[in-house]
């Protein structure tokens, strides 16, 4: 056995459309995934990113190509590939006529715990998860957030050694998301394979150590955090915050052409790309407009190098082709 | 054998920790025999042509052939909640076949069938004095399953393929439709032509006619064997048909 958990090669998968048309979601796209790393599948709305997972979890089956997951053909090996994954989809996805504990206690049945075991694990889960209290209470009755809080909890009652999560945040309050972002390093770290899909480049930014970002159903883009800014040499973060906003500052800002703009209260930040003396000039410039209390010039960000890579967030759709 | 297992305690523990659930299992096919066999006993009056057998002892197989067909339509329709769960596709991921998944359901359907038919047919000994006999427990047994199973498929499958809630409701109650067009509520031998045509054809009469064999213990002729092989055949395209729409979920 080697030493990935995902190899994928040439995978491919079309939908129909209407009229004729086809939609490749995913187009020929190879990569391999290290075992216990975090791979984080980047990418605007209708990359391909979902079709992706869904075709890795078996729950579609690609149109052309290979995918292995742990050394099991994704087609020819789907229930060995499904004993060796764990899912979190982007919906929150709950047993709403069972209790917390129940659904927990389900979950394991079909991971093949039972008994005392089943029992402790989800013990240690409901505690881990702060679920002790809502523990006797049917989903039904729950709160969106609670749900989504059982539904994590699954992933770590089972010993699968890849764990796929698609867009894993949405829906948590940010003490869970950092609870959970510190369970799953954890788990990395023990060795398992975290693969996830998330628009919070943050996230990724964090978590992350192997990204791919996708386009159009087609890799844009491949490496660890470092490496992807390195695609964006030249690139700047600018902020200048003011004691007060000058008057002329977004014509100012619209003759840089910045990548990127946004002003908050009293700062200003840009992304730019230039050559390290122009930036010096263009801090400069900005500072003269009025009395600047602060000024700070980054290297990329993740963001700035997928808004590079991708164009505008979320304007991607599946390619089409007759 | 564990994934069909973890399925049938998945089934069971929805069921068993929701009293509405285990009322309506348990209560409506007895509920269908008394109310509607007493009164068409009544109207019918005693003895009737029916097979030399009072209406309750004609109908009760029908009930059983009802309780097989409703579950089965309840636990397709299931298929839509979990969907709009998630938990539907959730599942899919988990260690089991789409054979098992499909099994498991099915299995706890039967086990659900056997309490219903259980209750039904002792609580139509106590009112109607009905009496199965004892030859007839086994080959009744194995028609309640192979009637569960058939139905359930067929009902998955229906499910599976049109995915839309208000069009399963359409559909599926467009096959409760069938039931009058079959020998569930009287037999075929009065019925015009083109009915009695129409009801050799319809699986419910299949599976009907073989559990009514059984309680009212009157044999089996070659009739029978072709209706009972013809509903074997009918469940095993459906369990294919079933299995094969899952994948493509």
């Amino acid at each position: 056995m080697n030493d990935f958990a995902l190899d994928v090669q040439d995978l491919v998968k079309i939908y129909p459309g209407r009229g004729g048309r086809t939609i490749r979601a995913v187009d020929g796209m190879s990569f391999k995934v290290r075992r216990g790393s975090i791979f984080g599948l980047l990418g605007p709305n209708g990359a391909g990113k979902t079709t992706l997972l869904k075709t890795l979890t078996t729950l579609l089956e690609p149109t052309s190509g290979t995918a292995r997951i742990e050394g099991f053909d994704v087609v020819r090996h789907p229930l060995e590939v499904r004993r060796r994954i764990a899912l979190v989809l982007q919906e929150t996805a709950v047993e709403l006529f069972l209790s917390v504990r129940d659904n927990l206690l389900t979950y394991a049945r079909f991971r093949g715990l039972r008994g005392t075991r089943a029992s402790q694990r989800v013990d240690e889960l409901l505690g881990r998860f702060h679920l002790e209290s809502d523990a006797g209470r049917k989903a039904q009755d729950l709160s969106g957030g609670t749900r989504r809080r059982v539904q994590v909890a699954k992933v770590f009652l089972a010993d699968t050694p890849v764990v796929f999560l698609d867009e894993f945040s949405t829906g948590m309050d940010p003490h869970l998301k950092r609870a959970v972002m510190e369970a799953l390093a954890a788990e990395a770290a023990g060795g398992r394979t975290i693969v996830l899909t998330t628009q919070v480049l943050g996230e990724a930014e964090e978590l992350c150590d192997d990204i791919l970002i996708m386009n159009r159903g087609r890799e844009a883009a491949r490496g660890d955090l470092h490496t992807l800014k390195l695609l964006s040499a030249g690139l700047y973060e600018i902020a200048v915050t003011f004691d007060r906003l000058p008057a002329t500052i977004e014509e100012d800002i619209a003759r840089l052409s910045p990548l990127r703009a946004r002003m908050n209260q009293n700062t200003v930040e840009l992304a730019v790309k230039a050559e390290e003396a122009q930036v010096l000039e263009i801090v400069t410039a900005l500072a003269k407009r009025g009395r600047a209390l602060h000024v700070e010039v980054s290297g990329a960000s993740l963001e700035d190098v997928f808004v590079q890579l991708t164009g505008e967030p979320g304007a991607a759709s599946g390619e089409e082709e007759r | 054998m564990s994934a069909v297992g973890a399925m049938l305690y998945r089934e069971g523990k929805i069921r068993a920790t929701n009293v509405t659930f285990i009322v309506w299992d348990l209560l409506h096919p007895l509920a269908n025999l008394v109310f509607f066999g007493a009164g068409m006993d009544l109207l019918v009056g005693k003895p009737t042509a029916i097979s030399g057998a009072s209406y309750p002892a004609f109908f009760l197989p029908g009930v059983l052939g009802m309780a097989c067909m409703v579950i089965a339509s309840n636990t397709a329709y299931g298929f839509f909640m979990d969907r709009d769960n998630g938990i539907f596709y959730e599942q899919l991921t988990y260690p089991l076949g789409r054979g098992e998944f499909l099994i498991g359901k099915m299995m706890f359907n039967v086990m659900v069938v056997l309490a219903e038919s259980l209750v039904t047919i002792a609580a139509g000994a106590l009112l109607f004095g009905l009496r199965v006999p004892v030859a007839a427990w086994a080959p009744l047994l194995a028609g309640i399953v192979v009637s569960t199973a058939g139905w359930f498929f067929f009902f998955a499958t229906l499910a599976l393929r049109i995915r839309r809630n208000d069009a399963f409701n359409a559909v599926s109650s467009t096959s409760f439709m069938l039931l009058p067009m079959s020998s569930l509520f009287y037999p075929t031998a009065p019925m015009p032509g083109w009915l009695r045509h129409a009801a050799m054809a319809n699986p419910i009469t299949w599976s009907i006619d073989f559990l009514r064999a059984c309680t009212l213990g009157t044999g089996f002729d070659a009739t029978l064997a072709t209706e009972a092989v013809a509903f074997l055949v009918f469940s095993g395209a459906m369990f294919l048909l079933a299995t094969r729409s899952l994948r493509t979920q």
